[in-house]
């Protein structure tokens, strides 16, 4: 007989997800029920076999779906902040999908890297050896969440293909830059974020090349995209070209446009208030007009899994 | 020419106008556009407060407009509604701060967030709009006497200022959309304040 134990940062078993909301596990069923024609359902596998590295995710018995409310598909891919795509929520879903093609998509190792080089980025997500399905929370800066099953691999496995030097202490995404004509769709370079070594090699840290069993959109950061779901969503670069090793803490996009507002860190801290709104709640997208808020859970919930990467440091200074 | 003087002069155009702002996030909701869906009371508190701050920046342009064109009868028409289209801001002002409430879930949430400047710029906006929109009334201008009733409703040049404020924190990044709505108004008042100047200088 066979006993597993739950891994501390699956979700409770609390509510049910409704089977309806979300069951397309996965993607050999979910083609099927498309049921648009054969040529269609071929095109789709296609691509999607492109995006996935031509791996289906399994959906790891250790690491159950678990029972928090799935946010809508979509909600979730309608509903963005991606903003070489524009800055409305609604502008990405619509200016991701005008002729932006990720593919072919050549993803660059470098720094202080023992495996420098460059990999087209199937090739990179076969040598992860095989995709999983983690649902987490989402909590933005803007005071909402959501609740996403990704489909991906650990980020500590990307790490170690990377072999960082032992004098590495950070490491140091850019996203690719986004030009339309000759003008700087993005915020004049690439969108910029990093994490401590330590925190990328921490367990939850993800690097997510699909949601819901499907490959990921474009405008949710297509073809690979970070998820730290125990920070603020922006910590989680989309559409990943260049991953750098370095001595030096990263000063991410978001700290160059307003450091006083966003931080290197960007843990989720409902004690940590915004300068312009309170950080203690959120709203849950998805819930309508009269759902309210839920309380914010000290790093969105995942305490147990990440507070020892922060013992000793003052959180208030380390926003 | 004509016809849009008849269209400026008339209550029920204008009283169109300013209703259709407020019915139009019907649209959306009833396509079910997924955008609007995902955090609809969001898209609703942005939607009024921007109407607001448009409608706020038109009335206060009427004034303007007709020191620097007093013979056009398009600026004349507009400044038969300023009562309405300056009390119609406050109401969606009105409609916004329930919005915000309702964000909030509640006074707790409220209170302690309105002590962010953000918002606490957004409710004395409101507040000078409340007051100006109570004071509005013929019988209050009477009560006040003209002069007093005119130095009090200056105060709307400070809740536009407030306005373009909080209207330029609510987003993450400047939207731009803040400039559009401000700036010509900003650039309306000081060409009237400068002819108003060389009108008196010549005048005595």
């Amino acid at each position: 007989m066979r006993i597993r134990i739950p891994k501390d940062w699956e979700l409770p078993e609390s509510t049910v997800t409704p089977e309806s909301a979300y069951r397309l596990r996965d993607r050999r069923s979910f083609l099927k029920t498309l049921g648009a024609g054969a040529a269609g359902a071929l095109l789709l596998r296609s691509r999607a076999v492109a995006a996935m590295g031509g791996l289906p995710a399994m959906a790891d018995p250790d690491y159950p779906a678990g029972s928090l409310k799935v946010t809508p598909y979509e909600l979730a891919t309608s509903y963005n902040n991606f903003y070489e795509f524009g800055t409305d929520k609604g502008d990405p879903v619509v200016n991701a999908n005008q002729g932006w093609k990720p593919e072919p998509w050549t993803v660059e190792i470098g720094g202080l890297a023992g495996n420098p080089g460059k990999w087209d980025v199937e090739d990179l997500i076969r040598k992860m050896g095989g995709l999983e399905e983690r649902v987490y929370r989402h909590r933005c800066v803007e005071a909402w969440s959501m609740v996403i099953p990704w489909d991906g691999f650990p980020l500590r496995k990307l790490v170690d293909f990377a072999q960082p030097k032992p004098e590495a202490k950070y490491v140091r995404m850019n996203s690719f830059r986004h030009v339309v004509g000759d003008q700087d769709a993005g915020f004049g370079g690439p969108y910029l974020e990093g994490l401590r070594l330590d925190e990328a090699r921490n367990e939850l840290a993800f690097i997510a090349t699909g949601i819901y069993g499907k490959p990921i959109p474009n405008q949710n950061g297509a073809p690979l995209r970070l998820v730290t779901p125990w920070k603020y969503g922006f910590k989680g670069i989309k559409s990943i070209v260049r991953i750098e090793f370095t001595t030096e803490e990263p000063v991410n996009t978001w700290q160059q446009l307003a450091s006083n507002e966003y931080g290197f860190y960007a843990n989720v801290n409902p004690n940590v208030d915004h300068p312009r709104w309170s950080q203690a709640s959120e709203r849950v997208i998805g819930g309508g007009i009269f759902s309210g808020r839920q309380a914010t859970l000290m790093f969105n919930g995942y305490e147990k899994q990440v507070a020892a990467l922060y013992r000793g440091m003052d959180l208030r200074t380390f926003y | 020419m004509a016809w849009l003087v008849k269209l400026l002069r008339s209550k029920l155009a204008v009283w169109i106008a300013i209703v259709l702002p407020g019915l139009y996030p019907a649209w959306p909701i009833w396509r079910q556009n997924p955008t609007v869906l995902a955090d609809p009371l969001k898209y609703l508190l942005h939607h009024y407060g921007f109407v607001a701050c448009i409608l706020l920046a038109v009335v206060l342009s009427f004034t303007p407009l007709r020191v620097l064109f007093p013979r056009s009868p398009l600026a004349l028409a507009l400044n038969r509604h300023r009562r309405l289209v300056g009390v119609s801001a406050f109401f969606y002002a009105l409609i916004h701060l329930t919005c915000q409430i309702l964000h909030e879930d509640g006074w707790p949430t409220f209170f302690t967030d309105i002590r962010k400047p953000f918002l606490l710029v957004g409710l004395l906006t409101f507040i000078i709009l409340l007051v100006l929109a109570v004071t509005s009334f013929n019988f209050m201008v009477r009560w006040l006497g003209g002069r007093r009733w005119k130095r009090l409703h200056r105060l709307a040049y400070l809740a536009a200022a407030l306005a373009a404020y909080h209207q330029a924190a609510a987003r993450k990044l400047f939207p731009v959309q803040v400039l559009w709505i401000f700036v010509p108004l900003a650039a309306l008042e000081l060409a009237r304040v400068i002819k108003e100047r060389a009108v008196r200088a010549s005048g005595t």
